[in-house]
C-alpha cells in the first residue's frame, strides 16, 4: 500500500481549484438578492453621466462588501475551530468553546442596555463591545487556566465553562431587567447577523483574518504533533509553550473579530472542519487553508439564502447555517466516520 | 563512555519525595531497563530523563551537557520517547504519524523532503509497520500501535531511546517482538536505549544494565544479572516466589500465599 504523501505542489493545486470555486460562488451569489443584477446590465455604462449605474452601486456598495465580510467570518470561524480542535484535543470543541460567544453577547448586551451609540473608528459600539468582550473573557480563561500550575487541557475547557455559564447568567440578567425593544436587538444579535462595516472597516477586517490564518498555516505540522499530546510534541522538539500560546492568540482573535461583526454564527467552525477532516484527512497544512476556504463560501452561500429568503426582511444567517449544517454533517458522518475510523478504540 | 549522567537527583511532587539523592550513569549504546513497583517514580525517572519535567534539584547531563541547556528541537535530535500507549484524537495515518517526528528537519513551508520520507519508509520497514502505512491509528491494535510509536521514534534519528513500558498489554508473541526489535536497533543503529518495564523476566534476557527501584531513597544499579537476582527482586517488590536458572539468565516467578504452588 502506498500511502498519500502531501506534497506542497498538490496542496497548492486543491487551494487554487478551491479558490476558484469560492470566486464562482461569490460572484454568482452576488447576482442573487431582493435586487435582481445580472452581469450585462453591470458593465452597461449609465445613459446619463451624472449618475451612475444603479445596478453597479447596489453591486458594488452593498452586495460586494457583504459578500466578502461573510466569506470573512466563515473562513476565520473555521480556522479558529481547527486550531481550538487540535489545541484542547477534541473533536467537539469549536470557535465559542472557551466563553468567547458569552463574553461577546456579555459586551453587547451592556452595549445595547446602556444606550451607546458612538462609534469608534467607523466601528458600531456593538460591534466594539463585543470585541473586548471577547479579548477579555478569553484572557480571563488562560488567567484561569494559568493557575491550575500547567495549562492543561482540562482545566482550560473547566475555565471556559465556568466563565460561559457565569457570564450567560449575566446575559440573562441583564436580559430580564431590559425593555422588550433593547432586548429584541439583543436576541437579534445573539442568533447571528452579518453586519455591514465601511470600506475601510472591512479591509482591515479581512487583512488581520487572512494575516492570522497565514500565521496558523506556518505552525500547522506543530499542531499536528500537538493533537497527540502536549509530551509527545515536546520529545519531538517542538517548543510548545511558544506554538500554543500562537495559535491560542490568533484563533482567539479571529474569533473575536468574526463574533463582532457578526454576532453567534453556529456550527460553521465544527461542522466545516470535520467536512474537510472527513475528506481530505486531518493533516493540519491541509486543513487550515482548505477548511478556510470551503467555509467562506458555504457562510456567502448561507448569507445570500438568509437575506432573500423573505426578502426584503432578513433572517439570521446563524439560523440558516444551523439548518444547513446540521444534516449535511450528519451524512458526511455517517459516510466517512468508518473510513477514518474515530470510534474504533 | 557515559551518555547520560544523572548527578544528586531529587524530585518533590506536592511536597512528597518521589527521588532523592539518586545518582548513575548510562552508558553509550547500552540497553538497561528500570524497574520496581507502581508508584515508585519510574515514569518520573523517565520524564526527567525526557525533560518533559525539571529536577527539583541536582543534574542530568546528556552528552556531557546539562539537559536544561538543549532547546527542545535539540533536544529531540539526542533523546527520542515511547511513551505509553495511548489513542489519539484524531484519525491520522501510520504514515503521517511517523512522519510527524521529522518535524524539526520540515523546510520553512513545512515539508518533508525525500530524506523525510526514505527515514520514515525505513523505520516502518525495520518495525514491521509498512504494510499499516496507510491505516489511521485509532484503527491499530494496541500491539501494532505500540510498534508505530516505536517506528516515530527511529525516524527521529535521536541516539537514545526511551520507552515507558514498550510491552504493557500485548501477548507472548508481540511482547518478544518488540524486545527483539529493540535488541536489533541497539546492535544495528547502536542507539542506547532505557526502558520501564514489568516483566523482569524478558528483561533479564535481553537488557545489558538494570536499574531497580525500592522507594524514593535506595535503588540498585548494576549488571541485569546482578540486580535481578531473587533477595532484591523479593525484598523491592515485598514477594515471595521462586528463582531459578534458564542458560545464564535468572527468572523469576512471583508466588502469593494462595498460589497452588506456594512456598509457605
Amino acid at each position: 500500500m502506498n500511502p498519500e504523501i502531501l506534497t506542497a505542489k498538490k496542496l497548492l493545486t486543491r487551494i487554487i481549484i478551491a479558490l476558484i470555486i469560492l470566486a464562482l460562488v461569490m460572484l454568482t451569489c452576488s447576482m442573487i438578492g431582493s435586487q435582481k443584477l445580472s452581469p450585462s446590465q453591470l458593465l452597461k455604462k449609465s445613459d446619463n453621466p451624472q449618475f451612475t449605474n444603479p445596478d453597479r452601486q447596489i453591486f458594488f456598495n452593498i452586495r460586494i462588501p457583504r459578500i466578502i465580510l461573510a466569506a470573512v467570518v466563515g473562513a476565520a470561524l473555521a480556522c479558529a475551530g481547527v486550531v481550538f480542535q487540535a489545541l484542547l484535543r477534541n473533536p467537539l470543541a469549536d470557535p465559542y468553546i472557551l466563553g468567547i460567544s458569552s463574553g461577546a453577547g456579555l459586551g453587547v448586551t451592556i452595549a445595547v442596555l446602556s444606550g451607546i451609540n458612538y462609534t469608534f473608528m467607523t466601528m458600531p459600539a456593538i460591534s466594539l463591545f463585543a470585541f473586548i468582550g471577547a479579548i477579555a473573557t478569553v484572557w480571563l480563561v488562560w488567567f484561569i487556566a494559568g493557575f491550575t500550575g500547567r495549562r492543561q487541557v482540562t482545566a482550560m475547557l473547566l475555565a471556559g465553562v465556568v466563565v460561559n455559564a457565569f457570564f450567560s447568567a449575566m446575559i440573562m440578567f441583564l436580559s430580564s431587567i431590559a425593555k422588550s425593544q433593547q432586548l429584541q436587538s439583543t436576541i437579534f444579535w445573539l442568533m447571528g447577523n452579518i453586519q455591514e462595516q465601511s470600506f475601510v472597516a472591512l479591509w482591515i477586517i479581512a487583512g488581520i483574518v487572512l494575516f492570522g490564518i497565514c500565521g496558523l498555516f506556518l505552525i500547522a505540522p506543530q499542531l499536528n504533533i500537538l493533537s497527540f499530546s502536549n509530551r509527545d510534541a515536546q520529545t519531538i522538539g517542538i517548543n510548545t509553550t511558544k506554538i500554543q500560546l500562537i495559535a491560542f492568540a490568533i484563533a482567539s482573535l479571529i474569533t473575536a473579530i468574526a463574533v463582532s461583526i457578526s454576532g453567534l454564527i453556529g456550527f460553521v467552525g465544527l461542522i466545516i472542519p470535520h467536512a474537510v477532516r472527513l475528506t481530505f484527512g486531518p493533516d493540519h497544512r491541509q486543513l487550515i487553508p482548505l477548511s478556510a476556504i470551503i467555509s467562506a463560501a458555504f457562510l456567502v452561500i448561507a448569507d445570500t439564502f438568509a437575506r432573500t429568503i423573505i426578502a426584503p426582511a432578513q433572517l439570521p444567517v446563524g439560523i440558516v447555517t444551523a439548518v444547513i449544517g446540521g444534516p449535511f454533517f450528519l451524512i458526511l458522518l455517517v459516510k466517512y466516520a468508518r473510513k477514518i475510523g474515530w470510534y474504533s478504540k | 563512555m557515559s551518555i547520560i549522567k544523572v548527578q544528586n537527583l531529587n524530585f518533590k511532587y506536592a511536597k512528597s519525595s518521589i527521588i532523592e539523592n539518586m545518582d548513575f550513569q548510562i552508558e553509550q549504546g547500552s540497553f538497561t531497563s528500570i524497574a520496581g513497583p507502581n508508584g515508585v517514580g519510574k515514569s518520573t525517572l523517565l520524564k526527567l530523563l525526557s525533560g518533559l519535567i525539571k529536577p527539583g534539584s541536582g543534574k542530568i547531563f546528556i552528552d556531557s551537557k546539562p539537559i536544561q541547556s538543549y532547546s527542545a528541537k535539540k533536544l529531540a535530535n539526542k533523546i527520542a520517547v515511547v511513551h505509553q500507549d495511548f489513542v489519539p484524537a484524531f484519525g491520522f495515518t501510520v504514515f503521517q504519524t511517523v512522519m510527524m517526528s521529522r518535524t524539526r528537519f520540515f523546510n520553512t513551508s513545512g515539508f518533508e523532503n525525500q530524506n523525510d520520507i526514505n527515514a520514515v519508509n525505513t523505520a516502518l520497514e525495520k518495525t514491521d509497520t509498512i504494510d499499516l502505512a496507510s491505516r489511521p491509528i485509532p484503527n491499530l491494535s494496541g500491539g501494532e500501535r505500540q510498534r508505530v510509536f516505536i517506528a516515530r521514534a527511529l525516524a527521529q534519528d535521536s541516539d537514545i531511546l526511551l520507552l515507558d513500558e514498550p510491552t504493557s498489554f500485548l501477548d507472548f508473541k508481540h511482547q518478544v517482538q518488540i524486545y527483539d526489535l529493540l535488541k536489533s536497533i541497539q546492535i544495528e543503529q547502536k542507539k542506547t536505549i532505557i526502558a520501564i518495564t514489568h516483566d523482569l523476566n524478558l528483561a533479564a534476557q535481553y537488557c545489558d544494565e538494570s536499574i531497580l527501584m525500592k522507594n524514593s531513597t535506595s535503588f540498585f544499579k548494576g549488571k541485569t544479572n546482578q540486580i535481578f537476582t531473587s533477595e532484591k527482586i523479593e525484598q523491592t517488590f515485598e514477594t515471595k516466589g521462586f528463582h531459578f536458572q534458564i542458560g545464564n539468565e535468572s527468572f523469576f516467578m512471583p508466588l502469593g500465599k494462595f498460589a497452588k504452588d506456594s512456598p509457605n
